[in-house]
């Protein structure tokens, strides 16, 4: 009999309706799973039951400005790249309520109690898992604890998945976050066409792979798998030097190519709605058409809004130029003052789905090329 | 009129006086005398044929345009070590554009416009001296009347729209 | 006293585990100051609240209306006489402060805070201190204005430039007398007079022009419009006072004051937090930056 104990760290071969079951458990565990699914020809992340609900057979074509899929009939369930959405969605939600008041004589707060979900990632990608790992250092800090953020994050599983097929818009390699995982994770998938390799990363991870009808990996699949990931990690056509980041850019606030990029940028917002990481939020009040009720609600907030930025009598960044500045310049500058890390994982998703296909790794280039001419 | 050596202890209070040579720190003191204003007095009006320019000594002397439908408009004050009245000293404006009163008792060196402009033609190193003073003068009150146009206090809706 | 620029206070009124969420407070009193200003002062309801609550001059709140928002008011209190009420002095120029007017004694407002750094009150002892400030840049500095005042004799001279548009618009006049008293140097500005008006007519920076400062042993706390302040600093570094030595009170759009939403970034600080009070030598490479 071969010893099939598992530990944090084996690595073992797992027939792929297993995870079906393997789903379900974590279901039964009080965990709402959520994960990639087709919808609107795209693919989002949301609530799903089980391997049915995963996008069976498609591959992603994405270069800038453009997003499509492709069907190859094969059954395998993590081939594309993922699309505009981020697992931010869940753990930083786009409009939260945080609490309401109504006046009965003086005012009253209700504070929102409902209790916060409990959330399994399935399929969550190197640089998607690099992407939480940053918005930790954002929301989970010794002067700020984002109550909302913290509670979600504390009781999250996470199933990752090692990329083996990046598109043309990735380039988390020269980020140094991917495209395989190297810990941070629960239980990390590697898909080949009859079987997923699973790494077990924590006591959670292990506990439920134990209940489920696993084997010991050939060395031949490992060495597949291993193939794969490396092909993948050469494979990939997009990369940005960060040699001289965060000074190249804090240290050039005034070279022409911003002004280039403000023609072409058309201020939508997109690349920090898309991107894992931006965590800027606004908080409005809806009140009662009697102005005796109202929801304070936080929601989403780009720097990129004109409002973002407005103080009475004005703005201070009137300018599309001096908003994208200030995305590139926190992304890849002063976000390693503040949170000490950049805040950019190469996942590419700012560059597929800005509509005037601004790449920001070009942006960097023109602008090094700019300062060394 | 005041003693001639109290014109010249007057002068030296002035730094500008210090950068001069004996001869034309004297030469201007024979241009100059004091003069000291109650609070109220007026040193000249708008519309006014020039004839002085003036360093304030002590006290405030306020400069202020007639604004029809406004009143008087009070749009500067000249402090201890200014210098009003300056433009008579430039060759072309001969009229006075704002009205010059002291708001508080004052002492003010008043020097003979005519004169210090004649003696800055024919001596061209005093002349420097006198015309380089006169654009530091020019440029803080540029500098001030700028930022009272960008108007900082007002609100959105006082603010012109660009 | 502890006045650093560091943020210490942000969490002493327990919101640690609730976003945004305001105590209640109540208007005791409230003071027209000038055209479209009032001073409020306000009392915690929960005198638990009141007892744990604790700012340093040059510190802000988030003052919150219910059905219009927050909006992000100085502390204006002076720490020793307030009684523990907080004192507020607001412009009503948008949607929240226009609210904030329409309130009477006996309404309730919410207060999350304090947040931000503080004048280095400390730091400036043995100076002469120079205070330039201007139009709703006077508010943040009255507690400072008072601290100074109580320990007169730990600094050298003080001068008081306040500008203001008109003189209609001056803020605590009825204060300066007790302020000049006490040794202040008190040069009031304003952009424009009528004739009744005997102060001087111009703005804060040129009183550089007219008098002389130590730059060794001179500080200077400016807090106004931002091109104010940069004319102030202008000046004072033109004059050589070293720019460790300036303080200035940044204003950005603020929808948090825990360095969390994001919005009054600049550069590698978040106002809220790592401000409003910043030493001019952390914003020399970024104060003067186009639109940055
Ligand atoms: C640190 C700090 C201290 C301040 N202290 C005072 C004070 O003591 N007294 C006072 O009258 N004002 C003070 N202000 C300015 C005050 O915050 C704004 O006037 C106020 O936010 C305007 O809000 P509103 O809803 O009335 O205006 P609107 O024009 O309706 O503003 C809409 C939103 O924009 C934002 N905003 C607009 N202007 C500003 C601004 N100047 N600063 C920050 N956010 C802004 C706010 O989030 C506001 O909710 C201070 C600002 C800061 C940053
Ligand atoms: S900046 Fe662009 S590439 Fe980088 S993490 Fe954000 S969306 Fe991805
Ligand atoms: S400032 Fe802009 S780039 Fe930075 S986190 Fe906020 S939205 Fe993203
Ligand atoms: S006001 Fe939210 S980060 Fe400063």
């Amino acid at each position: 009999m071969t010893d099939k104990t598992l530990t944090i760290g084996s690595t073992v071969a797992l027939p792929k309706p297993e995870l079906d079951l393997l789903m379900a458990d974590l279901r039964n565990n009080g965990f709402q799973t959520v994960g990639p699914h087709l919808q609107d020809e795209s693919i989002v992340y949301k609530e799903i039951a089980g391997l049915k609900d995963l996008p069976r057979g498609i591959t992603t074509e994405q270069t800038p400005a453009s997003f499509r899929m492709i069907q190859t009939g094969k059954e395998r369930y993590f081939d594309f790249i993922p699309g505009s959405q981020s697992w931010k969605q869940f753990l930083f939600p786009p409009s939260h309520l945080l609490f309401s008041a109504v006046k009965e004589g003086k005012w009253q707060l209700k504070e929102n109690d409902e209790p916060a979900p409990h959330y399994a990632l399935i399929g969550v990608r190197a640089c998607e898992l690099a992407a939480i790992g940053i918005q930790d250092k954002v929301f989970l800090r010794d002067d700020f604890s984002d109550p909302i953020y913290r509670h979600r994050r504390e009781g999250l599983f996470i199933l990752a998945v090692n990329c083996l097929d990046p598109d043309a818009t990735c380039f988390c390699a020269s980020m140094g976050t991917g495209p395989r995982h190297t810990g941070g994770f629960d239980l990390c998938l590697t898909e080949l066409d009859d079987v997923f390799l699973v790494e077990v990363g924590s006591e959670l991870g292990r506990s439920l792979l134990s209940a489920r009808n696993f084997e010991l990996p050939l060395a031949f699949v490992q060495n597949t798998a291993n193939q794969a990931m490396e092909r993948a990690a050469h494979s990939m056509v997009r990369s940005m030097d960060t040699s001289d980041l965060p000074g190249l850019l804090t240290g050039n606030l005034d070279a022409e190519r911003w002004m280039e990029i403000g023609k072409r940028c058309l201020s939508c917002a997109n690349c920090t709605q898309v991107c894992p990481t931006c965590f800027c939020w606004n908080a409005t009040d809806q009140v009662d058409i009697l102005g005796k009720a109202t929801r304070r609600e936080r929601l989403w907030d780009s720097c990129f809004n004109p409002n973002y930025s407005y103080v009475v009598g004005g703005n201070t960044r009137p300018n599309i130029r001096s908003r994208y500045r200030q995305w590139l310049t926190h992304k890849l500058g002063t976000w390693k003052d503040q949170f000490g890390v950049l805040g950019c994982v190469g996942c590419g998703r700012c560059i597929t789905w800005c509509p005037a296909g601004i790449d920001l790794t070009e942006e960097v280039a023109a602008i090094r090329a700019e300062v060394l001419a | 009129m005041v003693p001639e050596e109290d014109i010249k202890s007057a002068l030296r209070k002035v730094p500008w006086f210090d950068n001069l040579t004996p001869e034309h720190f004297n030469k201007t003191a024979e241009m100059s005398q004091l003069r000291h204003a109650k609070a109220g007095e007026i040193f000249f009006h708008e519309g006014d044929k020039q004839d002085y320019v003036y360093i304030v000594l002590e006290g405030r002397v306020s400069l202020d345009i007639f604004v029809p439908h406004h009143g008087k408009v009070r749009f500067y004050t000249a402090e201890p070590n200014d210098v009003f009245g300056w433009s008579s000293v430039t060759p072309s404006v001969r009229q006075r554009t704002a009205g010059a009163m002291a708001v508080l008792d004052s002492i003010v060196v008043c020097i003979d416009a005519e004169k210090l402009r004649q003696f800055a033609d024919e001596d061209h190193d005093f002349g420097y001296l006198l015309m380089r003073r006169l654009t530091n003068v020019v440029a803080s009150r540029l500098m001030i009347t700028r930022l009272q146009l960008i108007d900082m206090f007002a609100g959105p809706t006082e603010q012109k729209n660009d | 006293m502890t006045t650093t620029l560091i943020n210490t206070a942000a969490h002493s009124a327990g919101y640690a585990n609730k976003l945004l969420l305001p105590h209640w407070a109540e208007i005791v009193k409230i003071i027209p100051e000038a055209e479209g200003v009032s001073t409020f002062h306000l009392k915690f309801t929960d005198p638990e609240v009141q007892s744990r609550y604790h700012f340093e001059p040059g510190q802000f709140n988030m003052l919150y209306i219910p059905g219009y928002g927050e909006a992000a008011i100085s502390m204006s209190s002076d720490l020793e006489t307030a009684n523990g009420l907080l004192v507020h002095t607001i412009r009503h120029i948008g949607n929240v402060t226009k609210a904030a007017n329409r309130l009477k004694v006996g309404d309730v407002v919410g207060i999350r805070g304090p947040f931000g750094t503080s004048w280095p009150l400390d730091a400036i002892e043995g100076m002469d201190v120079v205070i330039a400030c201007g139009g709703i840049g006077l508010p943040p500095l009255r507690g400072a204005i008072y601290q100074i005042i109580r320990n007169r004799e730990k600094y050298g001279k003080i001068t008081l430039l306040y500008g203001a548009r008109t003189p209609a618009d001056l803020m605590y006049p009825s204060e300066y007398e007790t302020w000049q008293k006490a040794g202040f140097d008190m040069q009031v500005t304003v952009d424009r007079g009528d004739d009744t008006w005997t102060g001087r007519v111009g703005v804060v920076p040129m009183w550089f022009y007219h008098f002389r400062v130590d730059p060794h042993k001179t500080a200077i706390l400016t807090c106004g419009p931002e091109i104010m302040m940069r004319f102030v600093i202008y000046e004072a570094l033109a004059r050589r006072i070293p720019s460790d030595h300036i303080y200035i009170s940044l204003e950005r759009n603020m929808k948090c004051g825990q360095g969390a939403c994001g919005h009054c970034q600049q550069g590698p600080y978040f106002i809220c937090k790592d401000g409003p009070v910043f030493p001019f030598r952390a914003l020399e490479n970024i104060f003067n930056v186009e639109e940055y």
